[in-house]
Parts: C-alpha cells; structure tokens; sequence
C-alpha cells in the first residue's frame, strides 16, 4: 500500500521476461520504461545541491564553450590517427590515386 | 462500543486543526502511520454502520474522515485493494469539503492523501482506478487555483504544480497522455498563478520533467529540450534516479543538438554510460557501422523507452562525421569526387551506389550539415571555402528536419 509497497511489485512483474532478455539485452540496471519520477524526499533545495555549479554562471543550456563543464560543443576530431581513420586515409589515398592514374 | 483508540485519534486531528499544523495532519491521515495499525485491532470488521455511533463528535468532515481513515486502514490491512481505494476516494472528496474553504496550511495534508490515493490505485488492477485517481486529483487542483481568500503565503495556490505533477503521473502511468492536455489548458487559463519558479523545487522539477516528456511524445523538441534541461539543472543531487530519468532523454536530444555530455557526465550514471558512448563514439569518428550496430544491438530497449526514432533520426550527424573526416583526409580540399565519398561509405559499412553516395552528400548540404555544391556532370564535390563543416551546436533549427 505505502509507496514503497507498491514500488516493490514492479520487479515481480518483469522477472519472467528479464531472464530471455539478458542474452540479447545488455544489461540496463534500473533503466526501465516503466520507472517512474520518484518522489522527492525533500520539498526544496539550495543551488549547491543542484548542478547548477557545474554551468560556471552560464545559463542552463550551454555547452562547454558556453561554460557548462557536462556538455561538450566544439568536439569535431582533427585527429585521423583512430584505426577508423587510417583505415579511412589509406583507402581513399589509394582511391585518390586511382582517381589521378584514371585522369 | 466507544474506543480508547479512536477518541484519541479524533483529539489528535482536533489538536492539529487548532494548531493549523498541516505536516501533523498529513501524518494523522496516513495509512501506514502506527496509529492505523492499533486502529485496525481496535474494530473488528468496521462498517460505516458501525461506526455511525462516532458522528457528530467532531465538526463536520472531520467525524465522517475519521470514520473513512478506519475503514481505509482496514481494507490496507486486509489487503483488499479495490475497498481501501474506494474509501480512500471518500475520505479524499470529504477532505476537499474541508480544504477548500481554508487556507494553504492544510496543503501538506493534501500532497500527502493525493499521494495516498494513487499509491492505492495503483494496487487496483486495470487503468479505471488510476484514471479516477486523476479525477478525483483535478478537483483538488481546481479547489488549489480558486483561492480568493487566502493570503499570498497561505494561498491554497501553492498547491497547484504539485498537484498537476500528480495527476501527469497517473496519466502516465496508465499511458493516457492524451487526457493531460485539459489540466494543462487550465493552467495556461488561470494568469494569477504564481511563478513556477516561485515554487519549490521538487515541484519546479516534477512539473517540468512531465512537460518535457509531454513535449518529447508529441515531438515538439524544441520544447523538451528546454524544459528537461531546467529540470536537470534543479533536480536534488541526491535523487540520483530521477537525474537519470530525465537525462534518458536530455542526452539524445542535446545529441541532436550538436551537445555531447562529456565523460565527467556519463560517468556519473553508468547506465547511461552504457547506453549512450557506442552511439558519441561513432558520431565522433563518422563510423556509421559502429553506430547501426549499436542501434541493433540496443533497439528493443530504445524501442520500450520510445527513443529509437530518435536515435535513428541522430544517424545523420554520423554520416556528417564520416564526410568530414573525407574532407579532413583530403586535405581540406574544395574539390572532393563523389566516389572518395563513395568509398567512405564503404569502409564505414554503408553500402551504397555511388548515385545513393551522391544524394547523401547532396542531402547533407541541403539540410546544412556541410556547404558547398554538387556538381552532379563531373561527379564532383565543391566545397565552401569557409566553414565547410559548421559545428553542430551552431546550427539554428536542429529539430527542423526531423
């Protein structure tokens, strides 16, 4: 009946599914679609105990640049020595060089 | 038939009236507090006939509430379900009676019977109960926004956005979003309603996670993005599952938006972690392989948590990624063949024909993930100059075309 009664049913419900998924489904803790938005335990808090302090006095919504250290905008990789990116460069340098010979 | 217990009971809802001392009332109407426990050893079999002998002994609601909070408790103990939500309704429209006619000091009282009343919906099978649940809910928002008579600090106002929480929640929980949309009409409705941001946070967060969700199903980005990232941004620390409730979808929708979390982020909930790197990872390199199979590989989650389309629609900035490193690989260049971007795709693990590989790079450009022109006789690429590949978060419209 108390919110934590009825919280402790869920797991019950999805036992039987859970054990065929695990083979094929990594598993994803407690990320469910049936979760819910918890209660709060508390009804108010101070700015220090939000993550607010992470944004550097930017307003929610920027990334990096903007000063909010979560998120990152100006990620664009220059690096190409990723074994994608060698795999990448020495295919087309040949493509390239195919190209010129056909010219 | 008088009760020791019982008397004591109604002295202690008396003395917590007089004293307008709402978290004390709130206490006194829970079913799970310890005097609801000597309660149900005190009657045997409780009925309202029963139990009539005890009207009168307080003011009206009070003596019926008292009596329904016996009859409440008994089912709970019983574990009879459908008759302690029936009750509990009861005890919730008689409350109302009293709440509407006083001050906000009895809020607490509220949250916690509302809160009451959908924890035992919530053990009724079937979606009715939960969808009279937030009926019952709307009469108390209703009877929070028409305080006239209240003080600014005592208004019973105060009480509407948690209450609304409330009732998303059992919309949602029976998946009867569609319903949402009356309550939130009649907030846009009622002007001299406080702030949202003059409320406490906890229910600041809820609200705006409910609208940012909202937004999110009916596609309307833009919307969600803001509203989830309000609530990120003042959610409590400590409630660790809710941050990543609503980061579940802030992330993928910051994705879109050019704005990766970083791994200072993700750390922090490893679930997410999971989730989501496979997918950064291989927008970050244009590895579009790596990216469809992690689509495959997490499609049935993605699917449950109505996040597939969206990390389906991300794929593009993968492809973005991959003609990038073309234009890096190739020096910079302006002129770039379409068959070397032909040929990335293939080693990307996307096979195509070179006509397809040509549209891709035509449809990158309109959509302005990259500037330039094909020249579809030479079978060339010309690319901008200048910012040829304008970083994502520069973009104006990143939900447009979706």
């Amino acid at each position: 009946m108390s919110s934590a009664a009825s919280s402790s049913k869920q797991p019950e419900n999805k036992a039987s599914t859970a054990s065929k998924e695990e083979e094929t489904q990594p598993h994803l803790g407690v990320l469910e679609e049936d979760d819910e938005f918890e209660e709060f335990e508390v009804a108010d808090w101070d700015d220090s105990q939000t993550d607010l302090a992470h944004l550097a006095g930017a307003a929610p919504g920027a990334a990096k640049s903007g000063g909010d250290k979560l998120w990152e905008d100006n990620w664009d990789d220059d690096d190409i020595e990723d074994d994608f990116s060698v795999q990448l460069r020495s295919e087309l340098a040949k493509k390239g060089n195919d190209e010129t010979m056909q010219q | 038939m008088s009760s020791a217990k019982f008397s004591t009971f109604l002295t202690q809802i008396a003395e917590s009236l007089r004293g307008e001392n709402g978290p004390e009332l709130a206490y006194l109407l829970k079913p799970t507090s310890e005097h609801g426990k000597g309660l149900v050893k005190e009657f045997r079999n409780p009925t309202k006939q029963s139990l009539s002998y005890y009207e009168g002994t307080m003011d009206s609601p009070w003596d019926e509430i008292a009596i329904q909070y016996v009859l409440v408790v008994n089912h709970c103990a019983k574990k009879r379900a459908i008759e302690a939500f029936r009750e509990h309704c009861t005890l919730v429209s008689l409350f109302l009676r009293y709440f509407s006619v006083n001050s906000g000091w009895t809020l607490p009282a509220l949250f916690s019977i509302l809160r009451d009343l959908r924890d035992l919906a919530f053990d009724v099978k079937g979606t009715a109960s939960m969808e009279e649940a937030a009926r019952i809910i709307s009469k108390a928002f209703s009877a929070c926004v028409t305080d006239r008579q209240s003080s600014y600090a005592e208004s019973r106002k105060w009480g509407v956005y948690y209450v609304v929480g409330l009732i998303l929640k059992c919309y949602f929980r029976v998946r009867r979003i569609s319903l949402s949309k009356n309550i939130l009409r009649a907030i846009d409705a009622n002007p001299d309603i406080p702030p949202l941001s003059a409320y406490p946070r906890s229910h600041q967060v809820t609200y705006r996670y409910y609208i940012g969700m909202l937004s999110f199903l009916n596609e309307d980005f833009a919307k969600s993005e803001q509203e989830l990232t309000l609530a990120f941004y003042n959610c409590y620390t400590s409630a660790r599952s809710n941050q990543q409730r609503i980061l579940t979808y802030l992330i993928p929708l910051r994705i879109l938006r050019g704005h990766l979390p970083s791994s200072d982020l993700l750390k922090r909930f490893p679930v997410l972690e999971d989730l989501y790197t496979p997918f950064i990872a291989a927008i970050r390199t244009g590895n579009i392989k790596a990216y469809d199979n992690a689509l495959v590989k997490f499609e049935r989650r993605l699917v449950d948590l109505n996040l597939w389309l969206t990390l389906e629609r991300a794929r593009e900035l993968c492809i973005r990624g991959l003609f990038r490193k073309v234009w890096v690989a190739s020096q910079r260049g302006t002129r770039i063949p379409i068959s070397l971007f032909h040929a990335a795709l293939h080693i990307a693990g996307m096979e195509v024909s070179q006509e397809e590989a040509e549209c891709l790079v035509a449809n990158m450009i309109y959509k302005g993930f990259m500037r330039g022109y094909v020249s579809h006789e030479k079978q060339m690429v010309v690319v901008a100059n200048t910012n040829a590949f304008p970083r994502l978060a520069d973009r104006q419209t990143p939900y447009v075309s979706l």
